[in-house]
């Protein structure tokens, strides 16, 4: 089995982010603050402070778009083996 | 340059914000919220809340200038029709923060002279230097004084406002919650706009930086002078104990906001200020340079 077939899938839910059109809300949610746990599927934007939900485990290399604030973020490996955003300019 | 803002269109804006997070809303709230009895009746806390709000319409009117003297500036389409719907955005915050002001008891023909008398010297300094290069036209100057000094900074401000009155006053907290969705925009546009200047053309780097150190003075000098205003914690208790009610809020950043004194709360938010606004200003490829009191 490749690493890409190993990937969790997730069904996303809405959770009440109402700052993007309706159809694409479930990509979203709202950061709760340092308490808050990112799952593998969920990455904080750094430019805005929301979070951008895929409906797969995130990888290195992966792209999101964070239509909160018009980012597109590359996902990267940062320190602690924790993946990162990096904002694609 | 422009590609980041392919997605964006004014039917995009029209779904998120007017079919979005301020449907329903009446300036900004819900219909039928108002601000709380005790602020209303309690002198000091009321003196407070229109001093905080006088700064909101004062930032926001020089926003509201900027954004749509630099549409004329934008070089792209693109952008042009961004700022648009940015003047939109910033125009309604003008009319949200001015009615609060209303609600609070300000009368309208007293609103200007409330405004010039109770505006932060140092606001009305950054918006005279930040409206000076809109009217040049400089469209860089505009964005990095606005979209990322004055937008990136105040972000954090409302967030906090926000997440302190969430309990005690729902209706400023839902103001300023459709206010935190505009700027998330404001400032990726900014950041966006200004990252891929820096990646396409290196040599503008040294400007930029520039810019940044000229304008970010009078933005930390207005938190830090702000925060010095205000009852002090003890006071805050002996006015609600008067009134028979309890301090309530929210915690944010891991400070809770009802129990903080005006220094706990200068200092959590100039660490989270200056924390993100150096980091904002790294990922777009500029280094932080400290400014000089003018």
């Amino acid at each position: 089995m490749s690493a890409q077939e190993k990937r969790r899938r997730f069904e996303l839910d809405d959770r009440g982010f109402n700052e993007v059109p309706r159809k694409y809300r479930k990509y979203y949610r709202r950061w709760e603050g340092p308490g808050d746990k990112l799952q593998p599927n969920e990455m904080l934007c750094p430019v805005c402070k929301v979070v951008v939900r895929s409906n797969r485990e995130l990888r290195p290399g992966d792209r999101l778009y964070c239509m909160a604030c018009l980012t597109r973020l590359r996902i990267a490996e940062g320190a602690n083996d924790e993946l990162e955003a990096e904002v694609e300019y | 340059m422009t590609d980041f803002l392919k997605g964006y269109d004014i039917q995009y804006w029209l779904e998120s914000a007017a079919q979005g997070y301020l449907e329903n809303t009446e300036y900004g709230h819900q219909a039928g919220e108002r601000e709380p009895d005790l602020l209303l009746e309690e002198d000091t806390l009321r003196e407070q809340a229109i001093d905080t709000t006088v700064q909101l319409v004062v930032g926001e009117r020089c926003a509201l200038a900027a954004s749509s003297g630099l549409i004329n500036a934008a070089p792209d389409e693109a952008s042009k029709r961004f700022l648009a719907t940015q003047t939109l955005d910033e125009a309604r915050h003008v009319e949200v923060f001015t009615q609060r002001l209303y609600d609070l008891g300000v009368k309208p023909k007293e609103l200007e002279g409330v405004l010039k008398d109770r505006a932060n010297p140092h606001l009305v300094k950054f918006a005279e230097a930040l409206l000076e290069k809109v009217d040049k036209k400089d469209f860089v100057a505009g964005v990095v004084g606005q979209n990322i000094v004055l937008e990136g900074m105040a972000f954090r401000v409302f967030e906090m406002l926000q997440q302190g009155n969430a309990e005690a006053n729902p209706k400023f907290a839902h103001i300023l919650s459709g206010t935190i969705a505009d700027e998330r925009r404001h400032v990726g546009f900014g950041e966006n706009r200004i990252g891929s200047l820096i990646r396409e053309h290196p040599e503008r780097k040294a400007d930029v930086e520039k810019l940044q150190k000229e304008m970010t003075y009078h933005m930390l000098a207005t938190f830090g002078s702000q925060f010095g205003k205000g009852p002090s914690p003890k006071q805050m208790d002996e006015i609600m104990a008067d009134h028979g009610a309890k301090r309530s809020g929210g915690e944010w950043q891991g400070v809770k906001l009802a129990e903080a004194s005006p220094e706990e709360l200068e200092a959590v938010l100039s660490d989270t200020i200056l924390k993100e606004f150096k980091l904002r200003l790294e990922r777009i490829g500029i280094e932080y340079q400290t400014p000089a009191r003018p």
